[in-house]
């Protein structure tokens, strides 16, 4: 089972800009833009105010969204992709 | 360096150095009613120099040199010599520039708002630019649009115009009567020639305007206008801007600012007087 | 100039849902396993590159002329059996754009000749004699 937690930059380190269905942002450590389509921007802030397991962040999008296909290894890939762009730090 | 020559264009400075005379004459002709950089100090140096002591007489080649230099950068035979000149003070910006975010593309105002156009070489930035300040716009650029992170605002930099090939003579034929720099045959950009901009770009080239208006022209084409969606735009001006990255935070919120509060549109034109049609269209509708 | 257009808070958030109105709640798609929601921007000098830069590119680069170029643009030793041998003349940026965009021969070549210089272009590393101009030659994505 993946005990693994994740964690973005608290929201100083970050400027959130969305645009249309794209969301840019800023990544402030490493000065490199990004640009982000749902649910990227959602988990990103999903993992700002403390570290989440991958079971507890799909429990937590649940709460505030209808993740209706939604599935453990959809989340677990788009928690890779933002642990490869830098803007998740995975523990 | 024997010969030397300074101006200021909107809020940069320049001074430039040469080997030669020629291109220092044809700058000092062409930026005659230009400003002398603020206080005397310019901002980035350019220099014009022979890679040998010989190569000054015996088949001269221009190398470009400054504060900002990039390898692999070729020389160009003397007789372009202005085109070295201002293809050296366009390395020093792209480059150096940090107190406004670059972005590729000509400007023109009117009423205090700005129009941009952006796009690859060909697009016909130059030469739209040239037809609408003809058509009372005031011209602010065609290389460079100075924006500022802080403000938003966006500073004229209007330097001499470059056309090239059949904007050349689209360019003329709108402004039968102003100078000119000599026409350079066969450069690596084909046919080019400089134009010096009108004198209400260059009395008023210290009034900064508000971006109102964000186009991307495409010459050649039937004519057709569609909007581009902010994400899109985001993207496509990062890639026209030389030193977004090198900004860092100021660079993103000057560029997500701009398109949050700039429409931008793709207009494809079969040619110059349509594109001025669809533009003042576009402009009425804002 | 204001912050307020830089939220903390996803795009869109549910309104009713906040103000305490029971609601049905977005949709969130996770999307598939082998999509993609995340793109880095790295812009580069390309889209000025023709105003800024007169640049050529020397095939092969200065340090192994003399070589050959084989068919899939790698470098070969000389005189090698269905390689080309190296460029006389260094190739200016707008000539290899030309050939980049819309297929056509480099000058000075033929086709199956141009298209090995072509490849060896295209295979060119940060480091090596002509890389700087070829990297301002790329057309920006979008």
């Amino acid at each position: 089972m993946d005990i693994s937690v994740y964690r973005a930059p608290p929201s100083d380190g970050l400027l959130i800009a969305p645009l249309d269905e794209f969301t840019a942002v800023y990544h402030r450590a490493s000065g490199i833009t990004h640009l982000l389509t749902d649910p990227a921007p959602q988990i990103l802030v999903a993992v700002q105010d403390g570290a989440r397991s991958l079971d507890a962040l799909l429990v937590h999008l649940g709460r505030d969204y209808d993740l209706t296909d939604g599935t453990r290894e959809a989340l677990a890939a788009r928690l890779e992709e933002l642990v490869e762009a830098g803007l998740v730090e995975r523990a | 360096m024997r010969h030397a020559f300074s101006v200021r264009i909107g809020p940069v400075g320049f001074r430039i150095g040469s080997d030669w005379r020629a291109p220092i004459a044809h700058l000092e002709t062409l930026y005659r009613d230009y400003p002398k950089p603020l206080d005397g100090v310019p901002d980035f140096t350019v220099r014009l120099f022979a890679r040998r002591p010989w190569r000054r007489f015996l088949r001269p080649s221009v190398e470009i040199g400054g504060d900002y230099m990039l390898p692999e950068a070729a020389p160009l035979p003397l007789r372009q010599g202005l085109l070295a000149a201002e293809m050296a003070m366009n390395l020093q910006m792209a480059l150096g520039a940090r107190r406004y975010l670059l972005l590729h593309a000509s400007a023109v105002e009117r009423d205090g708002r700005a129009l941009l156009m952006t796009g690859v070489s060909g697009a016909g930035k130059s030469t739209l630019a040239t037809l609408l300040a003809a058509k009372g716009w005031r011209f602010m650029g065609d290389e460079f649009v100075l924006l500022d992170p802080a403000t938003g605002l966006v500073h004229a930099f209007p330097r001499l115009i470059s056309l090239k090939n059949e904007g050349i003579a689209a360019a003329q034929a709108a402004w039968p009567d102003t100078r000119m720099g000599p026409l350079l045959r066969a450069t690596p950009k084909g046919d080019i020639r400089h134009m010096v901009p009108d004198a209400r770009a260059i009395a008023a080239m210290d009034v900064p305007a508000r971006p109102a208006l964000l186009v991307f022209p495409r010459y050649g084409f039937d004519p057709e206008t569609r909007s581009v969606q902010p994400g899109e735009a985001f993207v496509r001006m990062t890639q026209a801007s030389t030193n977004y990255v090198a900004l860092g935070e100021a660079g993103f919120r000057g560029l997500t600012g701009l398109i949050a509060d700039v429409p931008a549109i793709a207009v494809d034109y079969p040619d110059g007087p349509r594109a001025i049609e669809q533009v003042e269209a576009l402009w009425a509708d804002l | 100039m204001d912050d307020t257009r830089f939220t903390q808070d996803p795009p869109n958030p549910d309104a009713a849902a906040s103000a305490g109105v029971p609601s049905r709640r977005r949709v969130l798609a996770l999307g598939a396993v082998t999509a993609g929601a995340v793109m880095s921007i790295r812009p580069a000098l390309a889209q000025t590159a023709g105003s800024v830069l007169n640049c050529e590119i020397p095939v092969p680069d200065a340090s192994r002329a003399g070589s050959y170029i084989d068919a899939d643009g790698k470098v070969v030793p000389a005189r090698t059996k269905g390689a080309f041998p190296s460029s006389p003349r260094p190739f200016k940026g707008e000539e290899v754009k030309r050939a980049m965009a819309n297929g056509s021969t480099l000058p000075g070549t033929d086709s199956e000749r141009s298209r090995a210089y072509v490849k060896y272009i295209r295979r060119l590393q940060r480091g090596q004699g002509g890389f700087t101009c070829f990297a301002s030659l790329q057309m920006p994505r979008g």
